[in-house]
């Protein structure tokens, strides 16, 4: 089990260092000179031979390489052409929002969907079943915008019980955290709830039909028990993989809500970078995605083992 | 002695059933699954309950226990009492209560009947935490002893294992200590060795029968064995389609059945006599294997493992149109070398000589032409068809792929359908409509399509009823007459061994412990685990098809 972990840890560098020479290359091999593309059409040439020369772009490529390799592993990230700040410290800025925001909207979309997921399969074709069912299609087919906007009518506006935009680091006070990114969580929980509780019966229907939920009612044990002892953690591997699955994409694109609610998060500066074309800043961006996925999937495969001993890597 | 005579006259009734009726949903306008059932069971007392498939067994257990499958099975009338209690009348929590205090169930399969990710430790103190107010320590000491009853080994180490780390006897060891752990007064086992290999289920059931003398529990024992029937039963009673037919002592039904579907079942029990040996064949063999090695497993990426050596120096010989019987328990490695003999996994070492060509180490390429020539039949009828597919397009799928035109290929089925007893028009309905006999049939159909110099039929019968078994054993018989088709029949049942084979091999843990023609080999074994196996098979001294005692007994 040990041997294992170290060896999906060990996998890791191999798949990094894939990525990081597919960051490396992008800029590089895109059709024309980077230097032109990063300077913009109305540079003059001795403007982009001063860039050539910031970036090493004069020197032959596997030493360009060798070069940025050496400063990534530093975490050296580069700096932005636009801002002129280190890319290391404007993520670092950014990154904490996002994965605050991120963590909420799991724990919300958790503690909804599952049991959610557990009472439709329970009772089966019943009302509940079908509103359940329902409700999950609604929160698929509403786009998330048009989710937070209404929130934000409904909460902020006329209710006035929480504030239109912003965010707050659970740093300066949870209580404050959570007013602030209550309704943004909530907003980006939606979809997650509609397919943790989805996945969630699924799962259960498929287990509650197995012979040792019949044992289990034929020792006398009480229904919740039976329902969450014996068949909810039966039924936790495929709900993982959604849930894992489900933070990484958090971490990665929450463009849009943090837009709608203005919070200084990745999202957003990965969408500036790219309309700025601040190539250090998108290379940065893709690592950090790439990395967190990577990582996440490490985190699932050694949680299955964690709810099913027969898995045994 | 033969039988149990035990007198229960004065004992006390423990669970009385009586007009018990069970329907499907009134929309479904169906006759009744269970019709005016009336049975009893009195204080130590084991009653068994048989009949076929379908006959309405298992629905009684589970309208006992009150565990009918919701919105699918309701109870219509009639009254289920357990020593004064009407079960019937109770509420779901008092139900709920009764349940593994009062009456305990235990299950066909271990393996699936056990929660897998839940110590089985834990699974049995979980029935003392849902009915008693014991503290922490004393449930411990309460699980141990009773796992010592059921005489688990290494009870510290079982306590904490999982299901999966325990071979099946062992399982249902546990299942056994889970229902009697609070001494109820009715255990209910459905089937609770059918799963089991002869000498595992030998050991259950004498661990059943001694703990119903310790603890005096009634027991209602379920299944279609009547070996077993012969072994433990004080009373039978015979269901039919929902009805129960007839019921009487032991002795009295073995020797005297009154019904003519009681004469049916019994006459339908495989006999341990071998059959008459056919004359010796001619010509070359078809089928020659040769010190035929496989071991799964092994390497590793940083610590080499040793491998499981399944098969070991396999050597043996089949003519054209003999049968030969591959016989082992569970992990004997019979179904290994099956899959070798079909080439569905390549040996370690050895060779396959199929007619004149060693198939051992084809490739995927070279074996192609040889795979019309070996077909097989799997135990599980209801899964080996794909039930998307109607019956003719699975049986013409195999003859298409070598080239045959579909029309041909039909009309070949359509042949094939009444030599195997089915209607014509079976090549247009699809696998649900048929019950599981009749699937074996389309399945052996679905084999003899191609022509086969070999079929390998891979407990082919094991999931069927005894009645049926016996027409599916006939039909092979008359298929090898017809065509002459080599068979390689992998069992664990030696009553069916003795039916059908020629020649027997008798594997264990991956040897070939002894082989010869099987009239020897099972009338006059000579090695141990030969004998262990025939004096393991339930209700040997009895010959049920005649209704008396077996003459060499």
């Amino acid at each position: 089990m040990l041997g294992y972990i170290i060896r999906r840890i060990l996998a890791i560098f191999p798949v990094m260092l894939i990525v990081a020479i597919f960051v490396f290359l992008l800029l590089r091999l895109t059709p024309g000179d980077p230097a032109a593309i990063i300077a913009g059409d109305m540079a003059t040439p001795e403007q982009l031979e001063r860039i050539r020369e910031a970036m090493g772009l004069n020197q032959p490529i596997h030493t360009q390489f060798i070069t940025w390799m050496g400063r990534l592993l530093q975490g050296d990230l580069g700096t932005s052409l636009i801002s002129g700040t280190p890319v290391t410290t404007m993520v670092g800025q950014r990154i904490f929002p996002t994965i605050n925001l991120a963590l909420l909207t799991i724990a919300i979309a958790v503690a909804i969907a599952v049991p959610m997921g557990v009472l439709a399969a329970w009772r089966h074709r019943s009302w509940v079943d079908y509103a359940v069912m329902s409700f999950s299609v609604l929160g698929f087919s509403v786009p998330v915008f048009v989710i937070g906007y209404i929130f934000i009518l409904v909460f902020s506006i006329v209710l006035g019980w929480l504030p239109v935009q912003g965010y707050a680091a659970p740093a300066d006070g949870f209580g404050e955290f959570l007013y602030r990114a209550i309704l943004p969580a909530l907003t980006l929980a939606t979809i997650y709830i509609a397919l943790i509780a989805r996945m969630t019966r699924a799962s259960m229907l498929e287990v509650l039909g197995e012979d040792y939920i019949r044992t289990a009612r034929a020792k006398g044990v009480k229904e919740s028990r039976v329902l969450f002892r014996h068949a909810l953690r039966n039924a936790a591997v495929p709900i993982l993989t959604v849930i894992g699955t489900g933070f990484a994409l958090l971490i990665s694109g929450v463009v849009v809500t943090e837009s709608v609610f203005n919070i200084p998060g990745i999202g957003r500066l990965t969408v500036d970078a790219i309309l700025a074309r601040d190539y250090p800043v998108i290379q940065a961006m893709i690592l950090i995605t790439s990395a967190t996925y990577v990582v996440v999937n490490l985190i699932i495969d050694i949680s299955y083992t964690v709810f099913d001993p027969r898995i045994r890597y | 002695m033969l039988f149990k005579t035990r007198n229960f006259d004065d004992a006390k009734t423990v669970l009385t059933v009586q007009d018990l009726t069970v329907s499907l949903p009134p929309a479904a306008k169906a006759p009744p699954v269970l019709n005016r059932i009336n049975l009893t069971i009195r204080a130590g007392e084991t009653v068994c309950l048989v009949g076929e498939s379908g006959s309405g067994k298992s629905v009684t257990s589970l309208a006992i226990m009150g565990l009918l499958p919701k919105d699918a099975l309701f109870v219509t009338g009639g009254r289920i009492t357990l020593s004064d209690t009407d079960l019937l009348a109770q509420p779901a929590s008092a139900m709920q209560d009764i349940r593994a205090r009062r009456v305990a169930m235990i299950f066909q399969e271990p393996m699936t009947a056990l929660n897998p990710v839940m110590r089985v430790g834990d699974q049995i103190e979980e029935v003392l935490e849902s009915h008693t107010s014991l503290s922490a320590d004393e449930r411990r000491k309460r699980v141990i002893d009773i796992m010592e009853q059921v005489h688990l080994p290494d009870v510290e180490r079982i306590h904490r294992s999982y299901p999966h780390q325990l071979s099946g006897g062992q399982r249902q060891r546990i299942m056994i200590a889970m229902a009697l752990v609070l001494e109820p007064e009715l255990l209910i086992a459905d089937e609770p060795t059918t799963a089991l290999d002869v000498t595992t289920q030998q050991q259950i059931l004498s661990l059943i029968a001694e703990l119903q003398e310790k603890h005096g529990t009634a027991v209602l024992f379920i299944t279609h064995d009547m070996g077993v029937v012969a072994e433990i039963a004080d009373t039978v009673y015979v269901m039919k389609s929902g009805d129960l037919v007839e019921h009487a002592p032991i002795e009295t039904l073995l020797r005297a059945p009154k019904q003519d579907y009681t004469q049916k079942l019994l006459r339908a029990v495989p006999s341990l006599i071998p059959r008459a040996a056919r004359a010796a064949p001619g010509g070359d063999p078809v089928l020659k294997v040769d010190n035929l090695d496989m071991i799964y497993g092994g390497g590793g990426f940083f610590v080499k493992r040793p491998g499981t050596h399944a098969a070991k120096d396999v050597t043996f010989t089949v003519a054209r149109g003999r049968t030969l019987g591959i016989v082992g328990e569970s992990g004997s490695g019979k179904s290994t070398v099956a899959r070798c003999i079909m080439r569905l996994i390549a040996p370690t070492a050895g060779s396959i000589r199929l007619r004149d060509t060693d198939i051992a180490h084809l490739n995927r390429a070279q074996l192609k032409p040889h795979r019309q020539h070996l077909q097989v039949v799997f135990q599980d009828p209801f899964r080996s068809l794909n039930p998307r597919w109607t019956v003719g397009r699975s049986l013409i799928e195999g003859p298409v792929n070598y080239g045959t035109s579909p029309r041909d290929a039909m009309a070949r089925a359509a042949e094939l359908m009444e030599i195997v007893g089915l209607p014509r028009d079976s090549l247009d309905r699809y696998p649900h409509q048929f019950s599981g006999g009749q699937r074996q049939r389309i399945a052996i159909a679905r084999a003899v399509m191609m022509q086969p110099d070999v079929l390998v039929a891979d407990e082919a019968v094991s999931a069927l009823d005894v009645s049926v078994q016996a027409q599916v054993l006939d039909l092979l018989n008359d298929l090898q007459e017809k065509l002459g088709i080599t068979i390689v029949f992998i069992t664990h049942d030696l009553r069916v061994a003795a039916q059908i084979c020629d020649d027997v091999l008798v594997m264990q843990r991956g040897v070939v412990v002894e082989q010869g023609p099987a009239a020897a080999v099972l009338a006059n074994p000579q090695h141990d685990y030969t004998k262990s196996l025939i004096e393991a098979a339930p209700g040997r001294a009895w010959d049920f098809a005649n209704f008396r005692e077996l003459a060499t007994a």
